[in-house]
């Protein structure tokens, strides 16, 4: 351990690592819901849409909403808490507004240009996201960043696993201590109730809290020796409910693309729009069909990020995600499905193994660097073609 | 005749009109009379005053508890100054720029605000965004009076850039020093938030001094809450979890920190929270539930503090917001900004950005609601106190307890 130290990855700890996996692949289950529309869109239109990630913003706003409807809003009932109908509610409030604005967006903005340069439909789409996220300034919420309130959520507490337990001998000695240190607390509250001043307290008061300070820090520094080397997994009943609605959904979406006749129709318009057209589809229907479920997934992901991370939503909050899974879907194989998820998971992964190694800092700028790397070997992806495309 | 005639027609109808304007005036102050006690008076200037002062902040986007109550403050003070007789018997205006919280849009609404002839710009509440307005105010001469900026270098090697807040090389040290002593916290971690100048500031003065102190940092993590970054902090907090400090320093603004005092829970981390005066907004509480409370974070003054000079601020207050007291500590301190810098003015020996300026560097124990503020020999920055502040359960308006004060000569 101690060589370990002198390293400069030095606040490694081996014991935190199970742990920062599960935290990354929760992560990039998330990144995978939005990466998803971006590789179908590009699928069947060639088109990156830059506006998914202010789908995804709008998909928040859906849950935030539907959530103050069902009386979690300010002012709401202090007593109520969420089941997970609620949930559910929310999932599809969410779903349904990001699969209107998915809709929209391309009914109006990139149908009218499809038969234009490619350029023209990759300059609207920056131009849409634009337009979404400063247009969101004025009509959504101006009270600065929202969160959706904590207690939608009844499935906050965690299902903890010892992987390792802690060493039973000092975890014994710590437990001890815990009577010597209720004792010195009781005694030094008791002193306290009198005193006129917590922070200024009287020489009695400043000798009893002396007597807990120390037989507290004796306590804490044995029980971190005992469990330097115990490894537990905490994760969150929500988060798994979460991965679990997660792949159902991928799993209904493998299961419309490969299964269904619009699911071949897609594939079909996917390897040539033009022969797809001429054999008898109709390109519109699958197009908005495709961009309809795109943005529903995004939709998902856009919920459980705000409900179960917390993240605080306005109408920025949707760039970053936007990228980070526009970086998933190129890192996988822009165009390719299971591509997009493989993608997703190894961002997610890598981004929470950069923050276990000490570099907080850095996190994002390594998932950047992994996506050149990957891209210089293969610059199709990890499960893309070789095929050569301009963009 | 008839040339006259019609002048005569026209003398009738201007004294008919006249005299309309002058009952409709008549019945308006009447009316105005009346409104007084019960809603707000209405501003007393109108933006075409041959002096004007620039109110540059976050009216809207994430600050913008911070960045109404700023404006409200600032707005208070000129009308208090014009009623009082203004400068010379002229009024003085305002002119309003919304920097969104954005540093980019800073530049903009700062420019705006210069562009419409703006002798000083009071703002903005973020560091970020003060440093934009001040280097599109340092072209023009133009002296900038920060209302809640902290960032200690924000005035070095600006000469036109003051603030009547303390610096971050202050606060910081407040805290470890109140953590280490008061609390009696040996093991420490940091939280900061990369995106943010003020932060990292922030950060860097605490740490510093709580090593000074002799205590551990335990854990240094990052987060970012803006830009490319993801607010996930599952990470990082899995990280401080695992070296069980017994303080977690939380430099952010309150976005963040209410999120990640309740996540921090969730994963097991029972340490006292602190922070710097970032934290100061009452939604806070609803982002961070139970989580918050107990928590500690340094702040400029207290609305339960009995001196004249508050007192008499919040009386103010109430009067213009239906008995509502501040809800941020960012009304004082923008009513401190402003009423400094008209009190400057009324010193000018000119009434221009040069005068302006040199009176504002002149400034020597002004009486402000955040305390005593003396700008001479201090390049911008005030030697202030600074209190640290208890979080607790709302009780009407009020959710924080005082803690302790301290004065920067029990710091050094």
């Amino acid at each position: 351990m101690s060589t370990l130290c002198a390293l400069p990855l030095a606040s490694v700890d081996f014991t935190t690592l199970p742990q920062q996996l599960v935290n990354g692949f929760l992560l990039g289950a998330i990144y995978a819901l939005v990466a998803l529309g971006y590789t179908m869109v590009y699928g069947v239109l060639k088109l990156i849409n830059f506006a998914h990630g202010e789908v995804f913003m709008l998909g928040s706003y859906g849950a935030l909403f539907t959530s103050w409807m069902l009386g979690f809003g300010p002012g709401g009932n202090e007593a109520l808490t969420g089941s997970w109908l609620t949930l559910v509610i929310m999932l599809f409030g969410s779903m349904l507004v990001s699969g209107t604005a998915g809709f929209l967006i391309e009914r109006f903005a990139y149908r009218p240009i499809r038969n234009h340069p490619r350029i023209a439909s990759l300059i609207t789409a920056i131009g849409l996201s634009l337009l979404l996220q400063y247009g969101g300034q004025i009509f959504l919420l101006q009270g600065g960043k929202q969160a959706i309130n904590s207690k939608v959520n009844p499935f906050a507490d965690d299902l903890t696993f010892n992987l390792v337990k802690p060493d039973p001998k000092l975890a014994a000695e710590a437990a001890t201590y815990q009577k010597r240190v209720d004792d010195a607390q009781v005694a030094k509250d008791k002193q306290f109730e009198h005193e006129s001043d917590r922070f200024n307290p009287s020489a009695f008061g400043v000798s009893l809290e002396k007597t807990l300070n120390e037989l507290k820090e004796s306590q804490s520094d044995i029980s971190n020796k005992a469990n330097r080397t115990a490894v537990t997994l905490k994760i969150p009943k929500g988060k798994l409910i979460m991965l679990t609605a997660i792949l159902g959904l991928m799993f209904s979406l493998w299961y419309l693309v490969m299964k269904t006749r619009m699911g071949r129709a897609m594939r079909a318009v996917s390897v040539d729009f033009n022969a797809a057209s001429l054999m008898g589809i109709n390109l519109n229907t699958v197009i908005t069909f495709t961009f309809i479920l795109g943005s529903t997934l995004a939709g998902a992901g856009a919920m459980m990020y705000s409900t179960f991370q917390a993240a605080p939503i306005d109408s920025f909050s949707g760039a970053a995600p936007g990228v980070k899974a526009f970086v998933a879907a190129v890192l996988g194989g822009i165009g390719n499905i299971p591509g997009a998820v493989l993608g997703a998971l190894v961002m997610g992964i890598a981004e929470n193994l950069v923050t276990w190694s000490g570099y907080s800092s850095y996190r994002d700028a390594i998932a950047f660097v992994i996506l050149i790397g990957v891209l210089m070997f293969r610059p199709g992806g990890i499960l893309g073609s070789n095929k050569v495309e301009k963009v | 005749m008839k040339i006259g005639g019609s002048n005569l027609n026209l003398i009738a109808l201007g004294l008919v009109v006249s005299g309309i304007l002058v009952g409709c005036n008549g019945d308006g102050s009447k009316g105005g009379g009346t409104n007084n006690a019960t809603a707000p008076e209405a501003d007393t200037w109108t933006g075409n005053e041959a002096i004007k002062i620039g109110c540059v902040t976050s009216i809207s986007g994430d600050n913008k508890p911070w960045g109404t109550d700023q404006l409200e403050g600032c707005k208070l003070a000129l009308n208090e100054f014009n009623h009082a007789g203004g400068l010379d018997g002229k009024n003085v205006g305002m002119i309003e720029g919304d920097t969104a919280s954005k540093p980019d849009q800073a530049k903009l609404a700062a420019e705006k605000v210069l562009s419409q002839g703006v002798i000083g710009i009071v703002g903005e509440v973020s560091s970020g965004n003060t440093i934009q307005i001040a280097n599109s105010a340092k072209a023009k001469g133009v002296p900038v009076v920060a209302v809640g900026a902290t960032r200690t270098d924000l005035t070095k090697d600006s000469p036109h850039v003051f603030r009547v807040c303390y610096t971050d090389a202050f606060q910081g040290p407040v805290m470890a020093t109140f953590a280490f002593e008061k609390l009696h916290i040996k093991k420490m971690a940091i939280l900061t938030d990369n995106f943010l100048p003020y932060s990292q500031g922030l950060s860097d003065s605490f740490r510093e001094k709580f090593k000074a102190l002799g205590g551990e940092i335990v854990a240094d993590e990052k987060y970012e809450s803006g830009g490319k970054g993801l607010p996930d902090y599952q990470g990082v907090l899995t990280n401080i979890a695992k070296k069980n400090p017994e303080g977690l320093f939380l430099s952010g603004y309150f976005t963040e920190v209410g999120p990640i005092t309740k996540q921090a829970r969730a994963n097991g981390i029972k340490a006292t929270f602190l922070g710097g005066d970032g934290w100061d907004s009452d939604t806070i509480l609803t982002s961070a539930g139970d989580a918050i409370l107990g928590g500690f974070f340094c702040n400029h003054y207290n609305n339960l503090d009995t001196s004249a000079e508050v007192q008499g601020f919040l009386t103010k207050w109430k009067a213009k917001h239906n008995g509502a007291e501040p809800s941020t500590t960012m009304g004082a301190l923008g009513y401190d900004a402003m009423s400094l810098t008209l009190d400057a003015l009324k010193r000018a020996k000119t009434k221009d950005s040069k005068g302006l300026l040199d009176a504002i560097e002149d400034t020597s124990g002004y009486k402000g609601v955040s305390g005593e503020i003396t700008l001479k020999g201090n390049h911008g920055n005030p030697p202030k106190k600074a209190i640290v502040v208890e979080v607790t359960k709302k009780n009407g308006a009020n959710w924080q307890k005082f803690a302790v004060s301290y004065t920067p000569d029990q710091i050094k």
